[in-house]
């Protein structure tokens, strides 16, 4: 895999899990205080255009990679969001969640190895 | 996760959605992909040209509905629950290749699976717990 193919592939992943607590913010925030807000409506398109950033990254990779290829990397997608939910949003972190997002990564990963 | 909707506008129901919507569109974005491939071409890094494939507007628009869901399921599920949970998508790919396509799984797949799930029931028990004291 060469330099460029791992930035992307990198970018790719950060976009998408910034967008996922930037949306959830934005999510959370209208439960309470509605959709017609300045800050709702700016976290819901950051989010956007974060997925979308990442979404045209995938979608050039793909024409490169085969799917199985790039699965691994969307598998590590669940131990970082599980993370930093619990860091960043202060959502509860209990060892069964975590044992459980670890061994759904490790099964995403052996999937696409096989 | 309380006070949430019944019926249609069950957050769970939605997950269930989001998902389905997620396992077309990877495949449609696959096939659709391959399809106008053209690897030498340095623009083509963007998969901006991959909008030139019809398969990859009708992921778009399985995309756009799962997106839809998934805003609503993040309102009333926390992330760290919902997200790990979605991915039951990363079994329904191999296993609907294996049913719908006779494609065969190898074993090392087939712990891949187990391992998913395993996880999956990890996560999704203190939810179950929780929907039984509501």
């Amino acid at each position: 895999m060469s330099f460029l193919a791992f930035l992307f592939i990198l970018i790719s992943l950060v976009t998408f899990v910034a967008a996922q607590l930037i949306l959830k913010k934005g999510m959370e925030f209208s439960a309470t205080k509605g959709m017609r807000n300045s800050y709702f409506v700016s976290r819901v398109a950051i989010g956007v255009v974060l997925m979308t950033v990442s979404f045209f990254l995938t979608l050039g990779l793909l024409q490169r990679f085969d799917l199985s290829y790039l699965y691994p990397f969307q598998g590590l997608s669940v131990i970082f969001i599980t993370i930093l939910a619990a860091v960043v949003l202060k959502e509860k972190l209990s060892l069964r969640l975590t044992i459980g997002a670890l061994l759904i990564t490790a099964g995403i990963m052996l999937v696409s190895m096989s | 996760m309380q006070n949430r909707p019944s019926g249609f506008g069950n957050p769970w129901l939605q997950l269930g959605m989001s998902v389905v919507c997620v396992f077309a569109s990877e495949l449609l974005l696959k096939r659709g992909a391959s399809e106008i491939a053209a690897p030498h071409d340095a623009f083509s890094w963007t998969g901006i040209n991959g909008l030139a494939s019809p398969l990859v507007w009708w992921a778009i628009v399985l995309i756009v509905a799962s997106f839809i869901s998934w805003l609503y399921v993040l309102r009333y599920i926390p992330l760290n629950f919902a997200y790990p949970l979605s991915r039951v998508v990363d079994i329904l790919v191999p296993l609907g290749c294996w049913i719908f396509l006779g494609e065969l799984i190898s074993t090392l797949r087939w712990c891949g699976i187990a391992l998913v799930v395993f996880g999956l029931g990890l996560v999704a028990k203190p939810i179950a717990k929780m929907e039984q004291r509501l």
